[in-house]
Formats: C-alpha cells, structure tokens, sequence
C-alpha cells in the first residue's frame, strides 16, 4: 500500500511539476503575432519579425511546423486554433481559399512583381503578400563539360558525357516522382498541365497530361530514363548533394540550391533550361512564396499591418534575405542585390520564361498523380498508356 | 548433449575432436559473428556519419572522412532547434505516460485475473478490440477534442506536453495482457490466505502480488517506453510550438526540413536519443529476458 | 520501484479480524483527501465547461466525478476500484475519438466541407469584398465618445484620404455615410488624425480587440452608395464593395454580374454550383451524406481494388514479420543458448541493440540505407538492386528491415522460454534415441509455440496497423501505375491516412469511412486470433 501510494504521488507530482515546467503553451496568449512557417523559414524570419514587433510595441513569434504545414494550417486555423500569418507557396491559393481558411489583403504598395501578385490571386482578389519568387535554371559544373550553356537536352547529354562525369545529369525524380522538377522537360516535349481559357485563366476541363503532347512528352522522358540521363535513385534528398560532391555535370535546381554549391567551392554557371531539340522550349514552373493572412486570426488587423508592413519598404525582406537569400518579388531590393549578388538575380531573368503554376484547389490532385506517372516512365513503364491512366485519374479527381 | 562438453573439453587438442567443436560448437560464434555484423554496420554507419561534418546521405564508406564534433555541437548548440528542450520533453512524456498506463494496466489486470465479475470475459475481449484501433486514424476527433479541452483549461491545450501526454492516454490499458498474463501465473492459494488472514484486496495486489510482478512490469514499462518514444504522428499534429516538441517530432521536423543538409545533424540527434536507451536496457537485460518469458509462459 | 520485498511477505500481523476490514486510518484519510480533490476539480471544472459551451467534455467531467464517488466510496463494485482508471483514460481518449471517427464517416467532411452553410456563405459574401479600383486608401483612427468605455463603442471612424493634398478629415459611424467631420478641429500628425476633442482614440491594441465589430460596421462609401468603408489595418481602411451575396429566397448565391450559382448536388454532396459545373470555388459545407461513402468505397471499382489489395499486403506483411522474425530468433537463441558458447551475456546484450534503438531513428535511418546507387546497401554489396523502385524488391525491403528490428524481442523471448523447458524433458527426449535435431522439432519448438503463441498473436496484431514501418521507410511507395491512392508497400493504414491527409486534398469522410472499414476488419481478425489462443490454451 505505502508502495503503490508513494509512486502514485510521485507520479502525480512528477505530471504536475514538469508538465508546468515542461509544457508551457507556445505563447499564444502573450504573443500578439503568431506566424507559422515551415523550418526553412523560421530562421530568416526570427530576427526582422521582432525588429517590426519592437518597432509597433507588439510581441510576435514565428513557429515552426515540421510537417504538412498546408494542411495543419488548415484544420487549425478551422479549430481557430491556428496563428496570424501562414507562409506559403502560390500553388496553395486555391486551397486556402476553398477552405475560407484566409482573407483578401490589399497591396497598396508599387513596385511588386504583378506575375507574382497574379500568382496569389484568385477569383480577382488577391490573397498572399508575395516576398520572393523562385523558378528552376541549370546549374554547370565547368569542370565536368565544356558546354556551359547547352541550346538542347540532345547537347546537354553529348557534352555531359564527353565530360567524364559520373552522372550527366541530377533532376531529382525519385520512387514517387517530382512533377515540379520534371515540368521544364515535360513542357517541352509539349506536355501542359491544363489548357487556357480565353481570357487566360486556366481550363480545369482541358486537362493535356493524357493527351498527345503529354505523351509525346512522356515518351521523351522515358528515353532520358532508358538512356540513363534521368534516374529514380536521384532524389531529392541526394541531388543536390552529388552535385556539390562533383558527381554531376549538370544539376537542375532552384535558388535554394545555391548556397551549397558555393559551400562546396565548385566552379559553376547557371544558364536557363534547354529543351528537345525541334521541340517546345522548356518552360520551368514559377513559384511564390508569400504571406498569408489566416480568417481565424486572433490577430486579423496586426496581420494585415504586418503584410501591409512587409512590402511598403525592403526591410523585412532585405534582413530575411541576408539570412535566406531569395529571388526577392520587390523590384527595389531587387535592384540592390542586382549588384551584391549577380548569379542569385539570374534567377529572375530565368522567370521571365517560367510560368506560374494554377493556383486552383485541384492542382492537389495534380502534382502525385503527374509524378507518378513520370517517375513509372522513367523507370520504364509505357508512356502512353502510363500517361493516359494519369490524366484519367486528374480529370477524375479534378470532376 | 550437456553431459558431453566436459569430455570434449578434454580431448579439445586432438585433431578429431576439433572437427567435433567446429560442429557442435563452432559453427554458433560464426552465425553469432555474422548477426554482430548485420547489427553493428547500420549503428556504426550512423554513428561514422554523425561524426562526418560534411553529413552525407550518398556516403559511399561506413568510415567518415573526417572526424568532428560539428553536429553534435550545432544540435546542442541549439542551431536547429532547441534541443535540450525537446531531450526534456521526450523525458517528461515517456516517463509520465509509461508509469500511468503501467499502473492503469496492472490495476485492471488484478481485477481481470483474480475478482469475478459478471462481464468479465466481455469486458476483456471488447478491450483487446478497441486497443486494437489505431489512434492514427481517429486524429482528426482527437484535435478537435483537444482544441475545445485547451479553451477550457490551456494547460491541456494543443501545443501542450500536458495535452499530448493526455492524449497518449488513449493506450491506458495497452499493457494489461502482459501483466496479466503474468498473474494468471500466480498461484491464487497465495492472496486467498491473505485474504483469509483479512488483508484487502488492494493490500494483496500491492503487497502481495505487486512486487512478484516487478520483472514483467519493468519489461512492460521498456515496452511502453520506446514505443512512445517513437510516436510522432500525433505528435507532429498536436506540438507546434518549438518549445514544445519531443526528440521524435522535432528530429522528423528537422529532416523532413532539409534531408540533405540535416542528415549529419538527425545521425547526431539519433545517436544520442538511442544511447540512453539502450543502456537502459542493457541495464534492464535481467529483467527483460526473465519478463519476457513470465508474459510468455501463461498458464 | 525496484526495492524487493519477499513475496509473502504479506498482510499486517494485526490483521486477525476475518474478512472485509478494509480500511487503515492513513488509507482512510488518502480516500478522503483524494475525492475531496476529485470534488474541487468538478466544482472547478463544470461551470467553466458550461461558460464555454462544450458538452461533451462536460459530460466526461460529470460522469468522472460520479462514477469516481459511486466506486470509489461505496463497496458494491468492487472490480471497478481496480478497472476504472484506465478505463476512463480509455473511453474518453480512444472510445470517443472512434466513436467520432464513425460521425465523420456518414459526413462529406473534407476540404471545402469543414464548415457550416452559414460560415460558409458568411466566409464567401466577406471575401467577395472588393476594393473599387482606383479609389483611395484611407488613414484610419477610431474614435470613442470620451465617457464611454473604449472597447464598447460606438465606435467613429476618423478618416483621411491619402490622396487628398489638404486632408479633409472625414468621419464615420455605423448606419451613416462617410462625410466630413463637423465637430471640434482634431488634430493631424503625418496626414493621420492623432486626436480629436472630446474623443479617446483606440491603441492599435483596442482596435485589434475589436476588429470584428469595426469591419461589421456599415459605412457608406462618399459619392457611391453601393460602396462601403472597411478598416484594413490599425491604421488604414480602404473602400470597395460585396460582389456576391446569398439569396435565401433561392438558396442561391449571385454575383453583381448577375452570375447565378444554385444549390444543386455535385458528387455526393450540395453546393453551390458555377456555371462550369463545378462548385463555386470548390466550397462546399459540412452536410450528412448517409452511406454514400461506404457505397463508394464497395462500388468504385478502381478504390475497391485498391482497397483489397492493400488488404492482402497488409496480412503478408503482418504475417511475413512475424514469422520470420520469430524463426530468426528462435533459431538465434538454439544457437547461443549453449552452455558451451562463452560470453552469452555478451552476445545477447549486442543482439538486443537493434530492439533497443527507438523504432522511428532506425526506420528514418534504413530509408536512406536501400538508394539504387548510393544507398549504403547496395554500396556494401555491390548490388544494383532498385529497392525502392521496384514493388516486389520494396516488400522485401520492408520486411528485411521488420526483421532487423524485430528478431531481437523473438530472440530473448526464445531465450527466455527455452531455458524455462525443464532440462529433464530434454533429458527423456535423448534417452529415447531422439537426435539433437529432431529432439529441436519435435519436443521443443511445440512446448515453445504453446508459450510465445500469446506474444505471436499481439505481435501480428500491432503489426497489422504498423503505420511507421510502411510511412517512415517508404512512404507506400514506389507508385504502381494505375494506382493513385496505394503505393506498393502500402498497408491498409497508411493508404488510409494518405487518402485522408494526403497529397491529393483531405476528404475525412472517406477516409473514415475506410478506418471503419478497417476496424471491422481487425475485429474480425481478432475474433479468429481469440480462437486460435484459446485453443492453444485449453491445450495446457
């Protein structure tokens, strides 16, 4: 008896002492701000989010969810349990809004790319506060090939190879796929996605994975895959990481990328990405990284100062970029790092040909399915019949 | 077969007699080398690349190339995160939930083995059953139920060890087969002559059987532990804030972030939540061999 | 904990009086002090949970508190002293959360369905508040009369446009128009009215308190009576208009274009629809849709499939695992459960360290090791095996590394149970003429099966719903073709979670209608799991 009482009051001591101790709320009562973010982003965000608090008197937090930010974000944010602010890619728009998880903002400021305020909008109203805009471009180990800025995929091969390297090229696939870093190539196969409307919006009713250009497309990435230029085993944890090891002639990647490299001390070039010879040129996916304002905010109107905040002048996004650089949406810090950092602004040259993914609610449905399919074809599996099943399972999700 | 080694010892030199080692015995310190092996590569491989500063996923060696502290220091350095935090955390949670549902478990598994009730043996079938439902896939009640419960009292709320822990005691009775398996071992003769001798029955469970069951309960509450150690599902949906994160959800978090460039540091972080446990059970061996087989062998 | 006391050692010398004297005096009081602390934690909690309306929780409480006191002060049911803790722990913490999880399935729960058709319409009219293009953007301050209470209003908007070079200070109040402000001159710093007589300003802290009430304020726009004054942030409001609203009358939304979206079924649900057909920007509402996801789930050919196909895995894995773990160990523990082999101690304690290593660090840790070219696997080897990419080399990968982690509990088990058979057994077996080999097959391995069957059957059962082992190595992958919701290595429980969490957009409803589906099934299986112990049982 004595026993089983003592640990029992151990116990319940133990639960009551360290829980205080242990399992303090995350501020959310002190906090006027909450931000969410995923872990890429916390940490430029730390110290300019607490430089605007002090500056307004207020308290404010950026946190990180390590998974499924979207969609934690969401049912938080239903539970009205989620935070002011959520950081995310363009192509979450559509979701966002389906789900009435956040509000219009007005962007009142000039000097912000418009492709990138068009790529956060949706149903005429605009939804993010864009801060930074990313697109895909070739990265050239120079002394893997000689071939700094190949016009063709054919070239690209016939120059990696005459290289010696090790792989010619790194396009990150994997088991599952990565349709996002497969777009370039399957653009200019002439793959799309979904065909236009008239006035440009995008027709969920023409969906062309399935179609011929998607499978001519798909029949090309499929001798890339045969050829041994794409492979499943590139993936996205390794990618990368060949290339800065020097195992690759070309890596295809984002801005993200380039820090490493540099890290690495290899000696590089970026130069834009070539497609099929007498195909399509190649047209690398656009993306977004923008602030969102939650419909749930306990804060809504410190939500909307701070976006307000963010793009009326540079300096939150210049204090986030020296931590994170990022191709930035704003033209005057832009302008800036136009001089500070030349190989990072290639970047927004390369987005001038990208083009911004839909930002409709069925572009979910769109990104497994179409990586799947890729990463079949260049596992081997049939193009066309790979690719229809695909587009089948699109259009089906997509209703 | 035992009464033979002492004899093969003696003639061990002789050619024959080796050849009769080598099958008898020998043969058993090859096949327990070759399972040294296939244990010990993966561990040294990731304690080699949590050593390698450059934190490789495409490493072709198990030996680094370098060896550093980097990892070790960016990690407790609190770079990625505060991990001491989260070192704390993990604690807290598993050592709270191992006991309560240990203590849970053995209360209901005396009342199973040694009261009659009617409902019994339903009782016992329909909890079987509902362990067996995942709590995976009930996540989205148990939010939204944790949501409303954190209005209320915040110390219960989301993003809170107190909630979670809450949460994970779901699986309060997770560990009652065990013990009472063990328990139906017992013989009842020992508790009715105490119950005879006018002890109560909460007397005879804690005095009497409590401590007979102390093996079975250390393999359980072993068990409980690592299995909880390794939630992160629920763990990911519920802990937000950095500060309230386990080893499990903030290491996922990490390389789920950036696998390439977090891979040294989560081999770090891996190493050191894997240390303590296995000399805990090491530590434990004793019992754990003997509960093992207490739990096993029911009547 | 671990301080030992003989077994026996036994009830209180004074305990002569027979039966029922169940009560010491520090017992008595650790009662009395434990549910006068289960009382204040009620009388704490109950008017709380009323304030915020949550009854289901209240109900928890109150029947908590009841049955504590029912139980624990009276003497009529005893079993339920020893039962009701974890019990409690289990019905609200896993019983409700099921029983939830069974609602959810008759419900088209999911994205664009989280919420009611008022939120939903609600959310729709104030997103379709547009800003009138080219008109200006304001600076705001908020007034409140000086003897009333700053966070009751009424609240007076005290605007000034930025466009105007001699900021005109204009005021608002709920129910009138935008005009310019008569009253005492206030004064202007910054082109921002800082303070106005007779009137306290809002901090932007009050004005953050009560955003809800200021955006709800209506305010006509100047010169545009369609148009409306919105506060945006602490110090900024804009003007625009609604551009689609709810006709109740034709349950109906409209848009100031005169698109007309009608309430009609998409799917299994209503919403309302677009002229393309599809639901108005994918929104729906949470609505009761009966058995549609279940009959969803039986007839949707290519789901079904999946479904049963994941099924099949599920039990080959959970067989797979278990089996061959157990052989591995078994025959580790005839090998080194030798008197003859030195060091046991040593080689069982190496052994264990794959079982000791939390689960998830060495799942996330075998994920990397099975890469087609880099992967330390085939590194080692010198393989070209494609793991991961293949289905068929992805099971076995799977299962290869359920057994580097599970052997070592088969392993001590074993241990533990073949030094538990008597050694006259053993004994008896040899002086009948029973070789070394068979004396293994036919003595020892049935005495052994009847004691770990118990363990074998808990063990096939946590494996069957062994989400981390499928989610943290593959993921389910690689993908088949044709198969968008089951990857090769999918067990039933992660493609559920996928379907419900996944990249392809939430939908809860089917989802739980699946996780029903699931639990019936391993109900079932369970049942046949009690057979086959029971048998075994009566067999001892």
């Amino acid at each position: 008896m004595k026993r089983l009482a003592v640990i029992a009051v151990a116990v319940v001591g133990l639960t009551a002492g360290l829980t205080a101790c242990g399992g303090q709320t995350p501020d959310r009562g002190e906090a006027d701000l909450v931000i969410w973010a995923d872990a890429n982003r916390t940490g430029a965000l730390q110290a300019p989010l607490k430089a605007w608090a002090e500056k307004n008197g207020l308290t404010a937090v950026v946190q990180t969810v390590a998974t499924d930010l979207q969609a934690n974000f969401v049912t938080a944010n239903e539970a009205k349990n989620g935070p002011d602010i959520v950081i995310g890619a363009q192509d979450w728009t559509g979701k966002l809004v389906q789900n009435s998880a956040v509000v219009p903002i007005q962007i009142s400021a000039s000097g912000v790319s418009q492709t990138a305020i068009d790529a956060v909008s949706y149903g005429g109203q605009v939804y993010g506060a864009p801060y930074a805009i990313e697109t895909l471009g070739l990265f050239v180990n120079n002394a893997l090939t000689d071939n700094a800025a190949p016009a063709t995929i054919e070239d690209m091969i016939a120059a990696g190879r005459a290289g010696g390297g090790e792989n010619v090229l790194c396009l990150q696939v994997g088991e599952s796929g990565d349709a996002y870093h497969m777009q370039p190539f399957f653009t200019s196969g002439g793959g799309y996605i979904f065909g236009a409307n008239s006035d440009g919006s995008y027709n969920t009713a023409d969906i062309g994975i399935g179609a011929g250009g998607g499978v001519q497309a798909a029949t090309k990435i499929g001798q890339l895959g045969a050829e041994g230029v794409l492979k499943t085993s590139i993936t996205g944890d390794n990618s990368q990481q060949l290339f800065n090891q020097g195992k690759c002639a070309y890596l295809v990647s984002g801005p993200w990328a380039l820090a490493d490299i540099r890290k690495a001390g290899i000696d590089f070039t970026l130069s834009p990405i070539p497609g099929f010879a007498g195909l399509d040129p190649a047209e690398p996916p656009l993306g977004v990284h923008a602030f969102f304002v939650a419909s749930n905010a306990k804060s809504p109107a410190f939500a909307q100062q701070f976006v307000n905040d963010l793009l009326s002048d540079i300096t939150i996004t210049r204090a986030m970029n020296d931590v994170d650089a990022r191709v930035p949406a704003q033209d005057a810090l832009a302008d800036e790092l136009k001089t500070s950092d030349p190989v990072l602004m290639q970047f927004l040259d390369l987005a001038e040909s990208a083009k911004a993914l839909p930002s409709i609610p069925a572009m979910d449905a769109v990104w497994s399915p179409l990586g799947q399919a890729e990463a079949a074809v260049v596992g081997g599996a049939d193009p066309k019949s790979t690719f229809e099943a695909a587009g089948k399972e699109v259009a089906n999700a997509v209703q | 077969m035992s009464a033979s080694a002492p004899l093969a010892q003696l003639h061990r030199h002789t050619a024959g007699s080796r050849k009769r080692w080598w099958v008898e015995v020998g043969w058993r310190y090859i096949i327990g080398i070759v399972m040294v092996l296939i244990v010990g590569v993966p561990v040294l491989y990731i304690i080699g690349v949590s050593l390698d500063p450059s934190g490789s996923t495409t490493a072709s060696s198990v030996f680094p190339s370098k060896i550093t502290f980097d990892n070790y220091a960016a990690l407790l350095g609190g770079d990625k995160g505060p991990f001491g935090r989260w070192y704390l955390n993990t604690l807290i949670v598993c050592l709270v939930v191992t006991v309560l549902q240990i203590l849970c478990s053995a209360l209901a598994a005396y009342a199973f083995s040694r009261l009659r009730f009617t409902g019994r043996r339903v009782g016992i079938l329909a909890l079987l059953l509902i362990m067996m439902f995942p709590n995976v896939l009930a996540i989205i009640a148990l939010y939204s139920m944790f949501t409303q419960l954190g209005e209320a009292f915040p110390i219960f709320g989301l993003s809170t060890i107190a909630g979670y822990v809450l949460c994970l005691m779901g699986g309060a009775l997770g560990q009652v087969w065990l013990v009472k398996g063990t328990l139906d071992s017992i013989p009842q003769s020992l508790d009715e002559a105490a119950i005879i001798d006018g002890a109560s029955h909460f007397q005879v469970f804690s005095r009497i059987l409590f401590p007979i069951l102390i093996p079975i309960i250390a393999t359980t509450a072993m068990l409980a532990f690592v299995g909880i150690i390794s939630e992160f599902i629920i763990g990911s949906m519920f802990l937000k804030s950095a500060d309230s994160m386990t080893l499990a959800v903030g290491l996922y978090g990490l390389l789920q972030g950036d696998k390439t460039g977090n891979y040294g540091v989560f081999a770090a972080g891996a190493v050191m939540v894997s240390v303590p446990v296995v000399v805990l059970f090491l530590f434990l061996q004793r019992y754990i061999v003997g509960g093992a087989v207490a739990g096993a062998v029911k009547g | 904990m671990t301080s030992t006391s003989q077994p026996g050692a036994g009830p209180a010398p004074t305990a002569s009086v027979p039966r029922e004297r169940n009560t010491t005096l520090p017992g008595l009081i650790a009662k009395i002090i434990f549910l006068g602390i289960v009382l204040a934690i009620g009388v704490y909690a109950v008017p709380l949970l009323i304030h915020y309306k949550m009854w289901m929780w209240l109900a928890v409480m109150v029947a908590a508190v009841v049955l504590i006191f029912a139980i624990y002060l009276t003497k009529r049911f005893i079993p339920g002293k020893y039962l009701f803790p974890g019990t409690a722990f289990l019905t609200v913490f896993l019983i409700i959360p099921v029983v939830l999880t069974v609602s959810y399935s008759f419900t088209n729960f999911g994205d664009g369905s989280r919420s009611s058709k008022e939120d939903m319409i609600a959310a729709v009219e104030s997103e379709s508040f547009k800003r009138t293009p080219d008109s200006p953007i304001y600076t705001m301050a908020v007034g409140v009369a000086a003897d009333q209470n700053a966070a009751d209003g009424p609240f007076t908007l005290f605007l000034i446009s930025m466009d105007d070079a001699d900021q005109t200070v204009l005021a608002g109040r709920h129910g009138q128009a935008l005009a310019p402000w008569d009253g005492d001159a206030p004064t202007v710093a910054d082109g921002r009215v800082t303070a106005v007589p007779g009137y306290q300003l809002l901090t932007p802290r009050q004005i953050n308190t009560a955003y809800a009430e200021l955006q709800a304020m209506d305010v006509a726009a100047p010169g545009d009576g369609q148009a409306a004054i919105k506060p945006q942030t602490p110090t900024q409001a804009y003007q625009g208009k609604v551009t689609i609203k709810y006709d109740a009358a034709g349950d109906r939304l409209v848009s100031d274009a005169g698109v007309v979206y009608p309430n009609q079924t998409v799917g299994t649900a209503q919403c309302f629809v677009a002229p393309d057909g599809k639901c108005f920007q994918g929104k729906s509402w949470l609505q009761n849709v009966g058995l549609k996801n279940y009959s969803r789930l039986l007839t949707d050919s290519g789901i079904r499939t999946q479904f049963l196909a994941a099924f099949a895995w599920t039990l080959v894995f959970s067989l797979a695992s278990v089996c061959l773990t157990f052989l591995l160990g078994f025959f580790l523990a005839l090998t080194l459960n030798d008197e003859r082999v030195r060091g046991q101690k040593g080689w069982r304690a190496f052994l264990l360290l794959p079982y000791a290593i939390p689960g998830m660090i060495s799942l996330l840790i075998w994920s990397q090791f099975f890469n087609k070219d880099f992967g330390l696997i085939n590194q080692l080897f010198g393989l070209d095996v494609n793991w991961f990419g293949d289905p068929t080399m992805a099971k076995i990968a799977v299962i290869l590394v359920q057994l580097w982690m599970g052997f070592p509990y088969m392993f001590i088990v074993c241990t533990g149970a073949l030094q538990s058979i008597p050694g006259d057994v053993k004994e008896a077996a040899r002086i009948d003429g029973s070789t070394g080999l068979s004396t293994t097959f036919r003595i020892i391995m049935p005495l052994l099966l009847i004691s770990v069957a118990p363990l074998l059957v808990a063990s096939f059962a946590f494996n069957f719903n062994n989400f981390n082992a499928i989610q943290l190595l593959t993921q389910g992958g690689p993908s088949l073709s044709g198969q968008f919701t089951r990857g090769g290595t999918d067990i039933l429980i992660s493609m559920i979670y996928k379907q419900a969490f996944g990249g392809s957009g939430t939908d809860f409803g089917f989802a739980s209608a699946m996780s029903v589906l699931l639990f019936v099934l391993t109900g079932v299986l369970a049942a046949v799991q009690f057979r086959i112990t029971k048998r075994l049982e009566n067999l001892t």
